[in-house]
């Protein structure tokens, strides 16, 4: 029950963003990443925060969830910030105290890999939140699928995908679980120092295992059981059809990013 | 050791979209020596209630008595010792290389010595017929020696009251019977038990004391009997038997474990010729 | 060629690498199309192993093994499609993380046309009573509702046969009469073989194997079975409460509290009148 919606996992409901087809998410996203660390001004970054903000409202996802997803990353931001404002000591000294100073050039980059990193990260949330684990993993094959060539195992990679995002909540229920049970016999994952909380976790690292490869095991038995020979000759449930609307959104993006980029 | 609930209330995600009441307000105790029979299904709010008997959930409302004393006031790991918690399926909480190491993490996590940590992986596992285990990997036993094995590990805490969530679950017919025969042995030996059971013919043969949960509430609890024929639409199989024989048949009585029911039965048939 | 026989295994024998002994030994039995046919016995008695052979996921040491007319050892992928098997942990059975990619699985890896393939998911979602549940996470569904969207993925193949391997092992009472009352529905239609420990669900079997020690040890009716009780000692078989107290009480097998409280009344009645 804990673990009833992590932080950047599907949320679905229906959005135009939820309609786009996923390679075109996907390719989007990338050229979004790519392109954001062309952007190096202060109207840049307005720009692309501006467009990712309006695609954070067109999603109709609850900003909680985008809220969840950063709250972890700040402390990274925060500290990346810091140490470009303390150490970076080039252009004029904006101000001088004791042994701290700060300069313009420090306080620019310090800005620039702050709002760089917490527009990535929307970013990113904005694909996994409006696409459908299966849907992403089907467009993630697709768009790899011409390294086959390359003896690439694209189909394997995407079924990695799939059963990874399916089996990632019942291991953490079964993490749960097991910390529970351990606590209830007197385990204690909390105190001591870095040696000893490393060993307290043996006793949830092995079960957990264990419990893995159990599973690894069965389900192996059971996809196998049920006509599973790899990507030959399978057809996918999930069509995923290309549109106009699918091109233009790239199109857009790739237009936002460029005007960010030159700004 | 007596444990009493007084209307404990438990939300999970409180405050949140996903916020779910799994306990509306919860009252009973578990007496000393009895063995306490809850009955519930799938989303009963079993699982979050026995949670809360050593306080690994703090109640959103209400209060945890033990012995009288708030539960919150008393030590943390102190209660989480008297009060065993055996967890559905806890087999899969073994970790060591053999089943006297993994016995024995209890109680070298209360700090004793080794030789008394020694002893007490002896006793208890000879208590659960197990001790021709000792030496074996956990891994390598059949479901039923792990759960056995599983349930030492928490009985080695030296613990007054034992809580057993759903201790025959995924069990053959054979082990079942085996760890209903084990809850009769602990009793003996003075224990408390709370034997936690989705399964009425199983709480039948072990109870003292009957609670049925619905939906995060109490809705009977009780002796055995009384809760059973009260509402035969929620009793053993016994229980039913007598029930559809009647209640005109005074020798029949209010049986409800196997034997005091085929007893009951042969009365009946006997009184006849 | 349409043949009579559903299942059927020739001195089937066969050991686990490295074990010392026989996981079957010498099995031989047939199972007509349609029948509902029940498998008992202890652990390890060779139960689950049985199943794996009957599908390919094990070959055979010695014997021979048809279903459907075809040797699964040889041509599985062309068994699989006409056998599903319904496994004990339904947690581990499930690939995809939405409940309909999950049903569809089988008939993806069939290559089944995708309209087809919509319109056969619908329907086995709606068969096992699932319809709404299509884009809910496997996680969040209790024991019974994973067992049946299972279920869902194997019917969706339309197999001849199920085999169903402890299939309520895992599941509370509710959780074990939802896919029971499936499993009826599916009995006559298809031919099923039931694996369990739990007697009471082979009441309409047409037919229970009783597998121990890797051996055959009876091929009868539930009926014979459960007033057989030099069988069922041997076999370290329960009876469930009901028939049990029947039993003890030297009456003829009885299903129901109601139908055992009849019968008791009737023969004290008898004797009332008798006197």
């Amino acid at each position: 029950m804990t673990f009833a919606r992590g932080v950047g996992q599907f949320y679905p409901v229906e959005s135009p963003l939820h309609a786009l087809d996923p390679r075109a998410k996907v390719v989007a996203t990338a050229l979004f990443v790519v392109g954001l660390f062309f952007v190096d001004s202060a109207a840049g970054f307005l720009a692309a925060g501006a467009v990712t903000a309006a695609l954070v409202a067109a999603s109709r996802v609850p900003l909680g969830a985008f809220l969840g997803l950063l709250r972890p990353v700040l402390f990274i931001v925060a500290l990346t910030f810091v140490f470009q404002v303390l150490f970076l000591r080039e252009g004029p000294t904006l101000l001088a105290w004791g042994f701290i100073e700060v300069h313009e050039e420090g306080l620019r980059l310090g800005l620039v890999l702050a709002a760089r990193i917490l527009i990535l990260v929307t970013a990113a949330g904005l694909l996994t939140a409006t696409t459908a684990p299966v849907a992403l993993a089907d467009g993630m094959e697709d768009l790899l699928s011409p390294l086959k060539r390359l003896r690439f195992p694209a189909h394997e990679v995407a079924m990695m995908m799939t059963i990874a995002l399916r089996f990632i909540p019942t291991l953490g229920e079964e993490a749960e679980k097991i910390s529970r049970a351990q606590a209830a016999r007197g385990a204690d994952f909390e105190g001591g120092g870095l040696l000893k909380r490393a060993r307290a976790l043996v006793p949830l690292l092995i079960p957990l295992t264990v419990g893995a490869f159990r599973r690894a095991d069965e389900l192996a038995e059971a996809m196998e059981s049920r006509g599973y020979r790899g990507g030959v000759g399978r057809v996918r449930y999930r069509e995923l059809r290309f549109r106009a609307r699918d091109a233009a959104a790239l199109l857009l993006t790739a237009l936002a990013v460029g005007v960010a980029a030159l700004l | 050791m007596r444990i009493e609930l007084q209307g404990v209330r438990h939300v999970y995600a409180p405050g949140t979209s996903f916020a779910v009441e799994a306990l509306k307000g919860v009252s009973l105790s578990v007496e000393p020596g009895e063995v306490l029979g809850v009955i519930g299904g799938t989303g009963s709010g079993k699982s979050t209630l026995v949670q809360h008997l050593n306080l690994l959930l703090v109640p959103t409302a209400g209060r945890v008595l033990v012995d009288g004393k708030d539960a919150l006031s008393l030590d943390r790991s102190e209660l989480r010792r008297r009060v065993g918690l055996v967890f559905q399926s806890p087999e899969q909480a073994l970790f060591a290389p053999t089943v006297e190491e993994d016995v024995a993490f209890a109680p070298q996590r209360l700090g004793l010595g080794e030789e008394e940590v020694r002893e007490r992986v002896g006793e208890t596992l000879e208590l659960l017929g197990a001790g021709h285990l000792a030496a074996r990997s956990p891994f390598a036993l059949s479901g039923g020696e792990k759960r056995r094995v599983a349930i030492a590990g928490v009985l080695a805490m030296g613990p007054e009251v034992l809580v057993l969530d759903e201790p025959t679950a995924g069990l053959d017919p054979h082990a079942r019977s085996d760890l209903i025969y084990l809850v009769g042995r602990l009793k003996a030996s003075g224990m408390t038990v709370v034997f936690v059971s989705h399964d009425l013919d199983e709480v039948a043969e072990v109870a003292d004391g009957v609670c049925v949960l619905e939906g995060g509430e109490v809705r009977s609890i009780g002796h055995p009997a009384e809760v059973f024929y009260g509402d035969p639409s929620m009793a053993p199989a016994t229980v039913r038997v007598a029930a559809a024989l009647g209640v005109s048949r005074p020798s029949l009585g209010t049986p409800v474990r196997y034997g005091e029911t085929l007893a009951a039965l042969r009365r009946v048939l006997g009184a006849a010729p | 060629m349409a043949d009579p026989t559903s299942i059927s295994c020739e001195h089937l024998t066969f050991s686990y690498p490295g074990a010392a002994e026989l996981a079957l030994s010498d099995v031989s039995l047939k199972i007509p199309p349609g029948q509902y046919v029940g498998v008992v016995g202890p652990n390890g008695g060779g139960k689950s192993t049985l199943v794996r052979l009957l599908n390919g996921l094990l070959t055979a040491d010695s014997g021979r093994v048809q279903v459907a007319g075809l040797d699964p050892a040889t041509e599985p992928f062309e068994v699989r499609r006409l056998v599903g098997v319904l496994f004990q942990n339904p947690d581990n059975g499930l690939v995809a993380p939405f409940v309909e990619d999950d049903v569809a699985f089988g008939l993806e890896n069939l290559g089944v046309e995708r309209a087809e393939m919509r319109e056969r998911v619908r329907e086995a979602i709606a068969s096992v009573g699932l319809a709404g549940y299509e884009r809910r996470e496997p996680h969040t569904l209790s024991g019974g509702e994973k067992q049946r969207v299972a279920l869902a993925g194997l019917l969706a193949v339309r197999p001849e046969v199920l085999l169903l391997d402890e299939p309520t092992a895992m599941l509370d009472a509710a959780g074990r009469e939802e896919v029971l009352s499936r499993v009826r529905d599916l009995a006559g239609s298809r031919t099923v073989l039931h694996v369990t420990h739990h007697l009471q669900e082979l009441f309409d079997a047409d037919r229970v194997l009783v597998l121990n020690g890797g051996r055959l040890a009876a091929d009868t009716t539930p009926l014979e079975l459960f007033s057989d009780a030099e069988l069922l000692r041997e076999n370290r078989l329960v009876l469930p409460t009901v028939p049990k107290l029947a039993a003890d009480l030297g009456l003829p097998f009885c299903r129901t509290p109601e139908e055992l409280a009849a019968a008791v009344a009737r023969r004290s009645r008898d004797g009332v009148q008798a006197r």
